[in-house]
């Protein structure tokens, strides 16, 4: 890792940064703060639920009872904002640092210099890991911040083990954007690639949930293994999940750097 | 001692033609020119020297390190400004300048001098700079450091005259402190009035590498001679001397190489005047590039007496 580059590579995420984690902090604030309004009204709005297609109830995740804490947040931020913020901040900021910067030759300027190609790209990873912890944080504090400040009691360990499986999801996709942006050099083909790819397991994922028949495809779906409802209602701690979110993120991490050691860079 | 070593490099990119097999080298402290158009494989050559690109065949070796493998150890010697670099636009120049500098271990501010000798504003917003002073930054960033060998693709296009005559000085005093300049340049005039050597690559092969001197003196010359009588009609038959065009008093030859031959022949006359168009790189250059490489004199005077 070089922290000559880190320092910058921060700085040039600061803007993105501040504006996804701000988006998190007032939604799952908002939704917080909005929380025991639902679980006094949950009789109406169950009642709501039920004149709703199923298709739609599935796709966004609306299952269980919604006054439990793990359902009500999964529902309404866990799988359905914080998706699309880590999306956000897994394919901007991987794609920028590898095929961006090689395609606007600012990567040649850093690469010209005594930094290696494994130390840019080691710091390259630095920089996606601390930007999705930043954004877990700020998701996870600003829910478990609030829920306090309205009377609901919390379990402060399962809202660090969903922040966690947050953080290890916004990984995967990073690691994964990381490798697509070595092997393609094309900011627009890799960030395209994993946006299109997320949006099918998207689709696997609800079509698994409809079709018992085909259950089994959920396991290609990414958005199988993040799934925060059981941590926070029963204290589970999704081990498997985090273990298959790890393994993936270091192999694509892992072959990233092993490629870009390899490979012509040529904007 | 050479620092630059290249044999039998050869980079293709998939179908399409990178290099194919230079062989050159380049010594300590030594200017060295590379010409070729847009496309003849010269940025190649430069990626392959800095290690972005790995060789299809032969290898580059940069203070003795393979230019591919051990990069890293190539680069702690080696400044390099590519022909179009990418700063950063949201910095500052003083904060790209003071990011290059710590990236080569360089003191902050190293810069200053240098910039100030260009007239390069360090408090502006890079995307903010024209072109021509965004080039300014690669020309400070190559020569600011203490690197002995300064790699530079195309460094003063878009500068103006003024600031393209600051950078020659810079090249003159990196090749006074021993330094050694690898100057891949559209601008013929700089090549010539910079570099000791030159290396003209044509469609990814190198198709001359001389002497700057040499490679000038190697071409044709025109010779316009206005004798006080007509000459003999035999008294320019000499190696190497060909006659263009005679009209009574007037002769105009063409002569290659030694010009001492021709001289000592043109003391028995008594002559009115003598004119001697040296080629510039332009010519020679141009004569690399025709479709064929013709021997004779006549069928290329056009080109030498343009």
């Amino acid at each position: 890792m070089n922290a000559r580059v880190l320092r910058l590579e921060l700085r040039r995420s600061r803007t993105l940064l501040f504006w996804l984690a701000l988006t998190m902090v007032l939604y799952g604030g908002f939704m917080a703060a909005y929380y025991p309004t639902l679980v006094r009204d949950i009789a109406t709005i169950e009642q709501t639920f039920k004149t709703y297609p199923k298709e739609m109830l599935a796709a966004f995740s609306i299952e269980g009872n919604l006054s439990d804490q793990g359902a009500y947040f999964n529902a309404y931020v866990l799988s359905l904002v914080w998706p699309i913020v880590a999306a956000m901040a897994g394919i901007l900021i991987p794609t920028r640092m590898v095929a961006a910067d090689l395609e606007r030759g600012f990567l040649e300027l850093s690469l010209t210099t005594p930094v290696s190609r494994t130390r840019y790209l080691v710091t390259a990873i630095a920089v996606q890991v601390a930007a999705m912890a930043i954004l877990a944080a700020a998701t996870t504090l600003a829910i478990a911040g609030v829920l306090p400040l309205v009377g609901v009691a919390i379990e402060p360990a399962r809202y660090l083990v969903v922040g966690l499986l947050a953080f290890a999801f916004g990984c995967t996709i990073s690691a994964a954007t990381t490798l697509l942006a070595v092997r393609t050099l094309s900011r627009g083909i890799a960030g395209g690639l994993i946006a299109g790819a997320l949006l099918l397991m998207f689709l696997l994922q609800t079509i698994a949930k409809l079709v018992p028949d085909l259950s089994a495809i959920s396991y290609l779906s990414v958005f199988r293994y993040f799934y925060p409802t059981p941590v926070l209602d029963q204290g589970s701690v999704p081990a498997g999940d985090l273990a298959v979110f790890g393994l993936v993120a270091v192999a694509c991490w892992a072959g990233a750097v092993w490629l870009f050691r390899r490979r012509d860079l040529i904007g | 001692m050479s620092v630059i070593e290249v044999s039998g490099l050869t980079k293709s990119y998939g179908a399409r033609r990178g290099v194919i097999e230079l062989d050159f080298a380049v010594d300590a402290g030594e200017v060295f020119g590379f010409l070729g158009p847009n496309g003849a494989g010269k940025t190649t050559t430069i990626r392959l020297l800095t290690g972005m690109v790995c060789p299809t065949a032969g290898e580059a070796r940069v203070f003795g390190h393979d230019a591919w493998r051990d990069a890293p150890a190539v680069h702690r010697q080696m400044a390099v400004v590519a022909s179009d670099p990418g700063f950063l636009g949201e910095l500052t120049v003083a904060e790209q300048l003071d990011h290059l500098a710590d990236l080569r271990n360089l003191p902050a501010g190293v810069w200053r001098p240098l910039a100030e000798r260009l007239e390069l504003e360090p408090n502006v917003q890079i995307r903010k700079l024209s072109r021509g002073n965004r080039q300014k930054i690669g020309v400070v960033a190559v020569f600011m450091g203490a690197e002995s060998l300064l790699v530079m693709d195309e460094p003063t296009s878009g500068l103006d005259p003024l600031m393209q005559r600051e950078f020659l000085g810079l090249v003159s005093e990196a090749r006074a402190a021993g330094r050694t300049v690898f100057l891949s340049s559209h601008n013929l005039a700089e090549v010539e009035r910079t570099c000791d050597r030159v290396g003209v690559i044509r469609e990814g092969r190198l198709v001359e590498i001389a002497p700057m001197q040499a490679l000038i003196g190697l071409h044709w010359r025109s010779v316009n001679i206005v004798f006080a009588e007509a000459p003999d009609a035999d008294a320019f038959d000499l190696p190497d001397v060909r006659v263009v065009a005679t009209s009574g008093r007037e002769a105009h030859l063409m002569v290659r190489g030694d010009v001492n031959p021709l001289v000592r022949r043109l003391g028995r006359f008594d002559l009115v005047d003598l004119s001697v168009a040296t080629p510039d790189l332009e010519d020679v250059f141009l004569h690399l590039y025709e479709p064929t490489a013709p021997d004779a004199a006549g069928t290329r005077t056009a080109e030498v007496t343009r």
